[in-house]
């Protein structure tokens, strides 16, 4: 599909666009309160540490302050987390990493807010800090939690890897280890909490899922989950980074308290501290090949740094696990991962999910048996690819996709393939040019066993709007855009005559998170399933106030129209027919994400693939890595809203080309030392070229699933790319992300080469001159 | 117009010119201009996200020149013109905000206002701007969610289009 073509009538500015190009948009960190406090969180000043007393009384007395809560202040439950609730709101006895929470401030200005942080007085004794995941797993390590340092382990194996090693006549062994990256979402985590006069307490805080940060917050507040409404969009930016509680239990647990609206709003400095990172992941692969470049055998350990705290630590490495074998037939495969906790700060949930990671192993192994047979990569792969109705990764049944070829075949028709058969020109002795290509699938929804439930409500409403109402959250994606589309396709109406309600858990009914590739499928579904009820409603009451048969009338534009000899005629407006009454005129429906039949857990059914190829220019003697070119191609099924996944691609793919080239959250000892936007380096307009976005819409005969999802796939396999790249470029091979210039700097008999070409030196300065 | 918050010694008085506005402000001199946009006025358009100027999510205009808010205090305001997102949203349609609106130039928005402040200085000192000087204009704006892909849409179109 031509996505960036603007006769496409779904090329249209989103709803949400004019407010937000005009600063007018409030976000939910941009709101006050009336009588409002300004919240602030006390942070550990330890990674690792036992707390031997808190003394709060001299910050209470300090000038503006109205509360300084602890451990002792929570009613309910002292811990939040997805998946369990092991990070406890605020520490009591032990601090396990550098962001834990100790304290919270309520006062009157963010000044005094601030200086009552420096007058509570802990005292803390400083354990063995833990500081790797290797750490964590010796022998006489202290134990982090009461249960272990492993968080969780995975392990999948089918055949007999070491007998199918010996039958192999290339292996390639591999370690690959990827940063500590930050979502970095420019919005940093906030919100305002306002307690009602009726004993409610209204959560004004960005989260993925709202109805999931209610329950959790009637966990700790100890309060009915209805006496909460969460409303959690818009947001600015989230990328996965703000599906876990973050600044809620505070402003909640303060707001309470005080009786009083609280404002919170984390400095960079806190966001790096206390927020989510991508995990960690130390990534040995064993992988052999026979003569026919056939994969025989595939062994991966996935040693996962998940931080202080679980969150979503475990699925995240359910997800790696599936996704360590590709979209490739591997007949024997050995698979184990292990998630650690260690003093570090807290890795969970993060666009690709796992997948970054052992994608840009598993796509490097390719490339590296590759070039022991001496064939082309992009054939090995060919010769490896899943077809139709081959079996998932984990040998899970999947809906039949041919993703993977068609984004194989389509890849070539990239000008920088041309380029890469053409031969790539360097620029000039140190300026060295390479083409690299890397390919995913990848996996959407929650996967096998984890409650994946949607669903929505369609309406007329008594303003006599088509109004929709769904449990997800806007944080940039195009959510809105993508419904007004559908909306206007089902209905042949325009943008005033809907209403779409999202992010408010008051309004909305329970629809699942938004995350994991799901949205835009789910709400597909979901309008095909309230549709035809709902129009066949709309149409028994048009027909009833007007006698018109029900099966001459259609939407459209502001009512009810009919074609009358020829013409089209408006019967009714939208409006006369909610005047007399919209009792019967709502629908909702509720469903669970399609899953695979086969009770594997983790394991998905609906899958994305994509294919990409970079050009890239290393200069030898800095050891900088410029990006010149990158394509993609996707295989989703139907493109619902063109801006919006293109938009996804680009997206993040420039997420991965930081995870590849600049973007490290440093850790030393447990403690950050990359604390802000000055040292953890996120690409610029100037590290990125214009990348181009080829969508594949065909889907197998008879499938019935509509489109994938695009948030994340579009992060996957940019990273391997670049890296094949810089092997062409440079005959090194990098395996840790992200690419160190250092590693990339020719040594002195290099530059004693170009002392010897002089010659082709001034004569290329004479030309630019 | 002007409005008191947290009075004390240290406050003086402050005159500017705010999106068009004379505004005498009585403020701590060594308060951020970003807190007297987003907490004393509630201009809220301009945001606030790393605070070191190396995001640009804060920028405004200085007599026509951008700065970081977050680096920007009080005193250093006297007497200038300030224009925020909202003194340039407030007028006419403007180019630049079309632009963003047309060729999906943003997603979640938050760094938006900031990059319509460096493109409107840029555009007052190269009406006819190349792609290449236009990119220059926003080394200091950084945007996580578009990979810059719709800004580039959007900065072909302000190299091709006169300006107002």
């Amino acid at each position: 599909m031509m996505l960036l073509s603007r006769e496409s009538s779904k090329w249209k500015v989103r709803p949400d666009g004019k407010e937000k190009v005009t600063g007018r948009l409030r976000y939910l960190t941009d709101m006050k309160g009336a009588n409002m406090l300004y919240g602030r969180v006390l942070r550990s000043s330890y990674p690792h540490a036992r707390i031997h007393s808190i003394d709060i009384s001299v910050a209470l007395r300090h000038p503006g302050v109205k509360a300084v809560l602890t451990h002792r202040d929570i009613p309910g439950l002292n811990g939040f987390g997805i998946s369990q609730p092991d990070q406890p709101v605020f520490c009591d006895e032990l601090v396990r990493f550098e962001g834990d929470a100790v304290a919270a401030v309520a006062a009157e200005t963010k000044e005094a807010a601030e200086e009552a942080l420096q007058l509570i007085q802990v005292e803390y004794e400083e354990l063995d800090v833990l500081s790797s995941p290797e750490a964590a797993l010796d022998e006489g390590a202290p134990l982090i939690h009461p249960a272990g340092n492993i968080l969780h382990e995975t392990d999948y194996s089918r055949g007999d890897v070491e007998g199918a090693f010996q039958n192999c006549t290339y292996i390639v062994e591999e370690t690959y280890e990827t940063p500590r990256q930050m979502h970095t979402y420019l919005e940093t985590e906030g919100g305002l909490f306002v307690p009602e006069a009726d004993g409610k307490l209204i959560v004004y805080a960005p989260t993925q899922h709202g109805y999931k940060d209610r329950m959790q917050l009637a966990r700790i507040l100890a309060i009915p989950e209805e006496t909460i409404r969460v409303i959690s969009s818009p947001i600015g930016g989230s990328f996965g980074g703000k599906d876990e509680l973050n600044v809620q239990p505070y402003g909640a647990l303060l707001a309470l308290h005080c009786q009083r609206p609280v404002k919170m709003h984390f400095s960079r400095w806190e966001s790096v501290k206390a927020g989510l990172k991508r995990h960690p992941m130390k990534v040995t692969m064993k992988t052999g090949i026979d003569s026919d470049g056939k994969l025989l055998a595939h062994q991966a350990r996935i040693l996962s740094d998940t931080g202080a705290y679980s969150t979503l630590g475990g699925p995240v490495l359910n997800f790696a696990t599936e996704h360590a074998m590709g979209p490739y037939l591997i007949p024997h495969v050995d698979v184990k991962g292990k998630a650690v906790y260690t003093n570090n700060g807290v890795s969970g949930e993060f666009r690709g999910f796992g997948g970054n990671q052992v994608i840009f192993a598993l796509e490097g192994q390719m490339d590296r048996l590759a070039e022991q047979l001496q064939i082309e990569p992009w054939e090995l792969r060919r010769r490896n690819l899943r077809q139709l109705n081959d079996l998932g990764p984990m040998g899970q049944r999947i809906v039949p996709t041919d993703g993977p070829k068609q984004v194989w075949e389509a890849l070539q028709r990239s000008p920088i393939w041309q380029k890469r058969i053409e031969s790539t020109k360097n620029s000039s002795l140190w300026l060295r040019r390479g083409i690299g290509l890397a390919m995913a699938m990848h996996g959407s929804g929650l996967g096998y066993g984890i409650p994946d439930h949607a669903g929505g409500t369609i309406r007329l409403s008594k303003e006599g709007k088509i109004e929709v109402a769904f449990g997800h959250e806007e944080f940039g994606q195009g959510l809105l855009s993508t419904l007004e589309i559908l909306m206007q396709d089902h209905f042949q109406c325009e943008r005033d005559d809907l209403n779409i309600i999202i992010g408010d858990t008051e309004l909305v009914p329970s629809s699942g998170s938004s995350t994991a590739s799901r949205t835009t499928n789910m709400v597909w579904q979901s309008l095909n399933r309230l549709k035809a009820p709902f129009l066949e409603a709309l149409f028994e009451r048009a027909s009833f106030l007007t006698g018109i048969p029900k099966e001459q009338l259609q939407t459209g534009r502001s009512g009810i129209w009919m074609d009358k000899k020829g013409y089209r005629q408006q019967v009714l407006t939208y409006k006369q027919i909610a005047d007399s009454g919209v009792e019967d005129l709502e629908f909702t429906t509720a469903f669970h994400y399609p899953i695979t039949p086969d009770p594997i857990i983790g394991a998905h059914y609906l899958y994305t693939s994509t294919a990409v190829i970079v050009e890239v220019e290393v200069n030898l003697l800095t050891g900088m890595v410029t990006i010149i070119g990158i394509d993609h191609v996707v295989a989703a099924g139907p493109v619902i809203n063109p801006m919006g996944y293109v938009g996804q691609i680009e997206g993040g793919s420039v997420m991965a080309l930081g995870f590849t080239l600049t973007e490290d959250a440093v850790m030393d000892g447990g403690r950050y030392v990359t604390k802000n936007l000055d040292t953890y380096m996120i690409p610029t307009i100037l590290d990125v070229p214009v990348q181009h976005v080829e969508a594949i819409e065909e889907l197998p005969d008879g499938d019935s699933f509509g489109p994938r999802g695009v948030g994340e796939v579009g992060s996957v396999a940019l990273a391997p790319a670049i890296v094949s790249a810089v092997r062409q470029a440079t005959g090194k091979w990098v395996k840790s992300l992200p690419i160190k210039p250092e590693e990339l700097l020719q040594d002195s008999l290099f530059l004693e080469e170009i002392e010897g070409e002089k010659t082709y030196e001034s004569k290329s300065q004479s030309v630019s001159k | 117009m002007s409005q008191k918050v947290n009075p004390s010694v240290s406050e003086k008085m402050l005159t500017f010119e705010m999106n068009g506005k004379t505004m005498n402000l009585s403020v701590d001199p060594a308060r951020r201009l970003i807190d007297i946009l987003r907490y004393d006025l509630d201009l809220t358009g301009t945001k606030v996200s790393c605070e070191i100027g190396r995001c640009g999510a804060c920028m405004v205009l200085i007599d026509g020149k951008t700065y970081n808010s977050c680096l920007t205090m009080a005193y250093q305001c006297e007497g200038k013109k300030v224009v925020t997102i909202e003194g340039i949203s407030a007028g006419e349609v403007d180019p630049i905000l079309q632009a963003f609106l047309e060729e999906g130039g943003f997603q979640c928005g938050y760094c938006t206002p900031g990059m319509v402040i460096s493109l409107k200085a840029l555009l007052k000192e190269h009406p006819h701007p190349t792609v290449e000087q236009l990119k220059e204009g926003l080394a200091g704006n950084l945007c996580r969610c578009t990979g810059y892909g719709g800004i580039y849409r959007v900065l072909e179109r302000l190299s091709r289009i006169e300006p107002v």
